[in-house]
């Protein structure tokens, strides 16, 4: 079993050795194997060396190799040819030695390479290198001659080398021609009859190949069986006999085998004809061939050494020539190089170019001419700079020059909050102008507005300033309204706070701080009659005379008190008149009062005056708990309302003239009441407090209306002749207009008095109104209201009146119209009356 | 009914910040700067910025957020990032130190081009024609600028190459209208294709440059204007007729440099000009290259027939041409009652424009040296006129012959000929020297504002005013005054006053007799007063010792004046006044804004009155003294 083994695992070894043989470059191994051979053949070998070591193959060479390769083996097919049958017999002993069921054509390749196994293992070795090496370069070579017979270049070159390979080959044959003569001792008559050359005997030093190999059999492929007749078993080097060496008994053999020496096989060494003995060692490795093992001692986990490293070797580390294509100029190159020459040619490449920058290819951008269209909405262009002016000229104007102290404010000021960025300089003439400090700044400050600095669109109105004053009739087309002050009536002392003019508008009643009530003669402005009312001094709040003609009956409030006279300006009929419509209340006074009305009578005490004011002409003292600031008439005359801010319930009392009767219409405090006023012909009573107008339907007792003139605190109203437009005035600085029919808020709220409004009035028959302020002014405004009802009213400013001086910031107090004159009488803190005539 | 959102729609959705902006377009600051530039992207201030800022009043700069969208898609923005990795990379090959690699990637480093930002930025030409302002104000500076560590070399010759190309074509267009020397520099206006294009060009003379600028945001800038010029520049060369970009005179660049150095060549007249070569321009064109010291060119070169030559001869040709194809006549017919015909208004050709346009046809100048040629030479040659530059014929008579490319022998006496013939069609010398030695007769010798001044009145001024070595009349700028005040008007009002005092005392006799006797009342209670005023100023004047003069008494007369006029104002100012009652609020604030515009520009131009009638007050004064 071992030795089937031993052949099958010598089968692949021997495989690549055919496989070269087939490839018919065997030289190397030729060379060894056939060391005695024809001169003739060992010149054509090295021949062929030479043209391997040329690098350079050709096919027609390939051919010549071919043909003298077949010259070889037909030259050893002679030398082996007569001893065929010999060869036969040597198979016989191997199959016998080896392997029984072996088929002979497997044995004979086995023994012949048995025979030289060791010997060879190197040769095979380089023979399949070399092979291969030349197969590739055969491979390039016929790539490369393809190629040379489209580029005559190369051609060239092939010849050239070619050439120089065969020179060589030549001085090398006939070196070796002469070398053989001299190798031949004598010669003796072979075996044809023919002389035989005898050569000397060879001497193997050092620089032979076979130095190595002493006492070495040398009948090569031939079996060992061919010479089992002889008693040697071949030649040696030299072609003396070798001598089998001397085989002991059967029973010798017989004990060898059953006392196995050590290392015995059983093989008989083809070399010596003696046993084939194996050590250990070379068993175990046998035996490693045949699992398919490593077959070396080689340990698989060696450290790895760093061939290729940082480290920079003296020498090489690969002892591998340099390849050939090192040192030939590369035919793809060239063939790459020469397309690049031949579009230099063309032109199509045109070397040394300049570039051209990319940015300085200029077309004509705008070619398609669009149409103009309208800028996205959201799309705000920057704004131009503005253009300069004449102060920034090299030489302006003088008066652009800056003076002192506009220099130093200039210079003073941060340069952010200054108006202009430069300070205007004078130069006589162009050369003397310098550079100009910050130009690269500005520039710079430029181009950071442009991308940095928030835009918004702001649409400047580009109009007439004068076209946004509302379009007014004329107040000359107006006319008649006060335009100018006839008549001042001075008297009293301090402020003037109340006035009135009697139905007749001949006599006009005022009165003071001073506590005096007077009346005057309202064209010459002539003092008429005086009385002095109030207690203490007390300042007279409030006159009013009686609406009815030619009643004569002047109702003043002075303090806590209302004063019912009958100044003794008119006719007698009119006094007596008066006289007995005052005294006949006092004939209902005594009467016992009903229950409800006792807490009142209490509270409001109508009483007889005192004979210094009796004779003044007072004819009824009416006394209440607090102040009354304000006294307003029924159209009737015999009702008036007394207003008393702090009563708080009791703040609005009506008084009845006829029958000396107090009421008082509102059971709760309504705030602090401002004023109260009749409707002008419906029984209606108009109350303001601080902040509202509130209208009462006497007849219903109800509430009908409340108006919000949005006034912090309202200081006085008026109602329109005709009932159904309200003014009033409040103390910061308002003037408002309502139309009862439209809202409860104002239709127009003015603001143009610059102090507290004091009080407004309408005028009785004409389409004026007023307003006085704190800062002295009267204002006066034509009011048309319309029947139409679809149609607003009209407000026309017609003038400012002013004339009344300011006094501790106090201005004009009370106005009052003319009855039927469009003339105002107004009172201020100046202690004057004044009558304005158109 | 679904509740809405807080913060979801309007201007909450309209804007976005810009650290918001940054991020979405995943940008550097730097790089969202730049592209915001070239983009012209600007920030917006909304209606409410709390709104657009979600709830939160924080100061934020806010971008409208389509124009950040459409951002996204910027084709620059993708140079961008590629640049940024192409940095990478070269800073990598070249922290290895290898050059070859670092050269490769440096040839090949990705490149943006401006072109299509230009085009969607201006869609229509007139539209960059119409922004051109910036641009060549930043340019003429960038011109001006010397190259420095952060300004290189390339983008200031760059400037200065455009820049002279805009004057050329102005100059050969002649398109110049306004000229005015400030202290900051000189500004120009020009009209182009009928847009009023206004630019600054400083002095000569090195720039102050602040330590504190960021030069990297003017030249991001200055790489858009250069694009934008440079395409605008090719259309309006194109429309000319002319060769762009236009070919530079070497001569003339070693001789002046600026506008003269440019060739306009018409593109018709560029195959003449190569096949007949005995015209002048021929000269110029083929032999300026190998020979750029013939007599012809030469010629030129001093001559100046520059900018005189090529753009001179050219407007001849036009001038030509412009003459067989005299402008036809519209005239509208007669409208009838059934027709009414149209009156098309049209080109006038003694519009002032026009006579602007040939100001200086028939005059030669010589110019000074001492003179800023650039500033000089472009009006003049705007204006038709020809130059001749000293400093130009000095150097051409005193060549130095060492010098010289080839060793060519240069007749001295031959261009002395030549330069007396010039300076024999010399008719104005702008000369700019306290005095001057020697005078040749027949040359008008005038101060450089001359030039300025004929261009901006649209004629030519009297020669007296600006002689060599007086004191020059102001110098006013053409746009006005921004107050409102002309200087010129009060000097000719003031004249007027004078004359018309005269005259109203003739015709106040007139008047007593006419209807206004209510006011006479009113005058005479008023006179009286005054009189008696009069009187005590005059007692207590003798008293002081000084005789009250008579100029008092005209004051009075004028004083008298006064009151009558205003009593009609008043009235007026006094209906005014009532009628601004009746406004309503927001009327009234309105017309409050608008009163304090109107205010302040009064106040300046009462200032600037007052200012003037004292200097001369002052004038007069010294005058009596001598």
């Amino acid at each position: 079993m071992a030795k089937r083994k031993l052949a099958g695992a010598k089968k692949p070894a021997a495989k690549p050795q055919t496989s070269v043989q087939i490839t018919g470059n065997q030289q190397g191994s030729k060379l060894e194997n056939v060391p005695a051979r024809a001169p003739r053949l060992l010149i054509e070998d090295e021949d062929e060396d030479n043209e391997d070591g040329d690098e350079e193959g050709y096919i027609d060479d390939e051919a010549e190799e071919a043909e003298d390769d077949e010259l070889e083996y037909e030259s050893d097919l002679d030398e082996y040819d007569d001893e065929d049958d010999v060869s036969e017999k040597f198979e016989g002993l191997l199959d016998g030695a080896i392997s029984d069921s072996e088929s002979e054509d497997e044995a004979s390749d086995d023994a012949s390479e048995g025979d030289g196994e060791e010997d060879d293992a190197d040769a095979n070795e380089e023979a399949l290198h070399f092979g291969e090496d030349d197969e590739n370069e055969e491979h390039e070579d016929e790539a490369e001659v393809i190629k040379n017979s489209v580029s005559d270049d190369d051609e060239e070159d092939e010849y050239l080398s070619k050439y120089s390979a065969a020179s060589e080959a030549e001085s090398l044959s006939s070196i070796s021609s002469d070398q053989d003569d001299s190798r031949i001792a004598y010669y003796t008559a072979g075996a044809d009859g023919g002389p035989r050359p005898i050569y000397h005997e060879i001497d193997p030093h050092y620089s032979s190949d076979d130095s190595d190999l002493e006492d070495m059999n040398t009948i090569g492929n031939v079996p060992l069986s061919a010479y089992d007749e002889y008693p040697h078993i071949g030649y040696d080097i030299n072609g003396k006999r070798i001598m089998r060496p001397a085989t002991g008994s059967a029973l010798d053999s017989l004990l060898d085998s059953i006392e196995v020496p050590e290392g015995w096989t059983g093989l008989i060494d083809k070399e010596s004809g003696a046993d084939l003995k194996l050590t250990k060692d070379e068993l175990e490795l046998v035996k490693k061939i045949q699992l398919g093992e490593n077959a070396g001692d080689v340990n698989p986990y060696e450290n790895t050494i760093e061939w290729f490293s940082s480290k920079t070797e003296i020498m090489a580390l690969s002892a591998a020539p340099e390849p050939k294509r090192r040192f030939v100029p590369s035919r793809h190159e060239a063939k790459r190089i020469m397309k690049i020459v031949k579009a230099i040619r063309e032109g199509r490449i045109v070397p040394n170019k300049p570039k051209v920058r990319p940015e300085q290819m200029v077309y004509d951008l705008w070619a398609d001419d669009l149409q103009e269209q309208q800028p996205h909405v959201m799309h705000i262009p920057a704004p131009k700079l503005a253009k300069p002016t004449n102060d920034e000229s090299y030489n302006p104007p003088e008066e652009y020059l800056p003076s002192e102290e506009e220099i130093n404010a200039w210079n003073e000021t941060d340069a952010m909050d200054r108006e202009r960025d430069y300070l205007p300089r004078k130069y006589s003439s162009l050369r003397t102008v310098p550079r100009y400090e910050d130009f690269v700044r500005e520039r710079f400050e430029r181009s950071l507005d442009l991308y940095l600095a928030p835009r918004v669109r702001k649409n400047k109105l580009n109009i007439d300033p004068d076209s946004l004053l509302p379009k007014l009739p004329s107040p000359q087309d107006l006319r008649p309204f006060p335009i100018k002050c006839s008549v001042t009536y001075r008297g009293h002392k301090g402020r003037v706070r109340a006035v009135s003019i009697d139905s007749s508008g001949l006599w006009l009643a005022t009165g003071g701080d001073d506590g005096t009530v007077r009346i005057w003669e309202v064209l010459t402005g002539r003092e008429i009659w005086k009385a002095t009312v109030g207690d203490d001094d007390e300042a007279v709040q409030s006159v009013e005379w009686n609406p009815v003609k030619d009643s004569g009956i002047l109702a003043v409030s002075a303090g806590e008190k209302i004063f019912l006279c009958l100044p003794p300006i008119f006719d007698d009929e009119t006094e007596v008149a008066g006289q007995e419509l005052l005294a006949a209340g006092w004939g209902y006074a005594a009467q016992p009062a009903p229950v409800e009305h006792i807490n009142k009578e209490q509270q409001c005490k109508w009483i007889k005056p005192s004979t210094k004011l009796a004779s003044q002409g007072v004819d009824v003292v009416i006394v209440c708990r607090k102040t009354v600031k304000q006294i307003a008439w029924h159209r009737r005359g015999d009702y008036f309302t007394g207003v008393s801010p702090e009563g708080a319930n009791m703040a609005v009392l009506v008084h009845q003239v006829s029958k000396h009767n107090t009421q008082s219409p509102f059971r709760k405090s309504k705030g602090i009441i401002q004023r109260a006023q009749f409707h002008p012909f419906k029984p209606m009573l108009y109350v303001a407090t601080q902040r509202y107008v509130r209208i009462y339907d006497l007849s219903t007792q109800s509430l009908t209306k409340a108006l919000q003139p949005g006034a912090r605190w309202l200081s006085s109203f008026d109602i329109h002749p005709q009932g159904d437009n309200v003014i009033t005035g409040s103390y910061d600085k308002r003037v408002t207009w309502h139309d009862l029919d439209l809202s409860t808020k104002p239709y127009r709220t003015l603001r143009y008095h610059t102090r507290a409004v004091r009080d407004v009035r309408f005028h009785t028959r004409l389409p004026l109104f007023c307003s006085a302020s704190d800062d002295g002014y009267i204002n006066v405004f034509h009011g048309t209201v319309y029947d139409d009802l679809l149609r607003n009213p009209l407000l026309v400013p017609l003038k400012v009146l002013k004339g009344h001086t300011v006094v501790q910031s106090l201005g004009v107090l009370k106005v009052a119209w003319h009855p039927k004159e469009a003339w105002l009488f107004s009172v201020g803190a100046d202690g004057t009356a004044k009558l304005w005539t158109s | 009914m679904r509740i809405k959102k807080k913060h979801q729609a309007g201007a909450a959705k309209n804007f976005i910040t810009r650290t918001q902006a940054v991020k979405k377009l995943q940008l550097s600051l730097a790089d969202f700067r730049r592209i915001c530039i070239f983009k012209g992207i600007y920030p917006r201030a909304p209606r409410s910025a709390k709104k657009a800022n979600k709830g939160s009043t924080a100061p934020t700069t806010f971008y409208y957020t389509k124009d950040i969208q459409y951002l996204l898609h910027e084709p620059v923005i993708q140079k961008f990032r590629d640049h940024k990795i192409f940095a990478r990379k070269l800073s990598r090959a070249l922290g290895r130190g290898d050059v070859s690699d670092a050269k490769r990637l440096d040839e090949n480093r990705p490149r943006y081009r401006l072109d299509l930002i230009v085009k969607e930025r201006y869609p229509t030409f007139l539209d960059a024609v119409r922004d051109l302002d910036d641009a060549l104000s930043m340019l003429f500076l960038f011109a001006a600028m010397p190259a420095s560590d952060k300004v290189s070399a390339r983008v200031t010759e760059d400037a200065e190459k455009l820049c002279n190309q805009w004057m050329a074509y102005v100059a050969r267009e002649r398109l110049l209208r306004k000229v005015f020397v400030s202290i900051k520099g000189v500004y120009y206006e020009a009209e182009v294709k009928g847009q009023e294009v206004v630019w600054l060009v400083p002095f000569k003379f090195p720039q102050n440059i602040p330590t504190d600028i960021d030069f990297r945001i003017m030249l991001t800038f200055l790489e858009f204007y250069t694009t934008l010029l440079q395409f605008v520049l090719y259309r309006l060369y194109a429309n000319a007729g002319i060769v762009y970009p236009p070919k530079i005179d070497a001569a003339k660049v070693q001789g002046v440099g600026g506008i003269s150095a440019y060739v306009m060549e018409g593109k018709r007249e560029k195959e003449s000009l190569l096949q007949t070569s005995t015209t002048k321009k021929a000269i110029t064109e083929s032999e300026m290259a190998s020979r750029a010291q013939t007599i012809s060119t030469v010629l030129n070169k001093i001559t100046d027939h520059a900018a005189g030559d090529t753009i001179a001869t050219l407007a001849d040709d036009d001038d030509e041409e412009e003459v067989t194809e005299t402008l036809d006549k519209f005239t509208a017919l007669p409208s009838t009652d059934t027709v009414i015909s149209d009156i098309i208004p049209q080109p006038d050709e003694t519009s002032p424009e026009e006579i602007v346009k040939t100001l200086f046809s028939p005059f030669t100048f010589y110019v000074g040296r001492e003179v800023p040629l650039e500033i000089v030479e472009f009006t003049i040659l705007s204006l038709g006129g020809t130059v001749v530059s000293e400093s130009v014929l000095d150097g051409y008579l005193h060549v130095d012959t060492d010098a010289l490319p080839d060793a060519e022998e240069v007749d001295f006496d031959a261009r002395q000929r030549e330069v007396d013939a010039l300076l024999k069609k010399v008719t104005h010398q702008i000369c700019d020297r306290p005095a001057l030695a020697s005078r040749v007769p027949g040359r008008i010798y005038v101060q450089p504002q001359w030039v300025f001044d004929s261009l901006n009145r649209g004629r030519l001024v009297p020669v007296d005013e600006y002689a060599v070595g007086a004191t020059l009349p102001p110098h006013l700028s053409p746009w006005g005054d921004g107050a409102g005040y002309d200087p010129e008007d009060i000097g000719k009002e003031e004249e007027g006053e004078e004359s018309e005092e005269e005259d109203e005392e003739v015709e106040g006799d007139k008047e007593v007799e006419g209807d206004e006797e209510e006011i006479e009342v009113d005058e005479e209670e008023e006179d009286e007063e005054d009189e008696a005023l009069q009187h005590q100023r005059e007692l207590e004047s003798e008293a002081k010792g000084i005789i009250y003069s008579s100029t008092a008494s005209k004051k009075r007369k004028r004083a008298d004046k006064k009151p009558k006029k205003s009593a009609e104002e008043k009235q007026a100012e006094e209906e005014k006044e009532l009628r601004k009652i009746m406004m309503t609020n927001k009327q009234k604030k309105l017309y409050n804004q608008m009163q304090y515009g109107i205010q302040k520009k009064e106040t300046r131009r009462e200032t600037l009155k007052t200012k003037r009638r004292k200097l001369e007050k002052n004038k007069q004064n010294k005058k009596r003294v001598l």
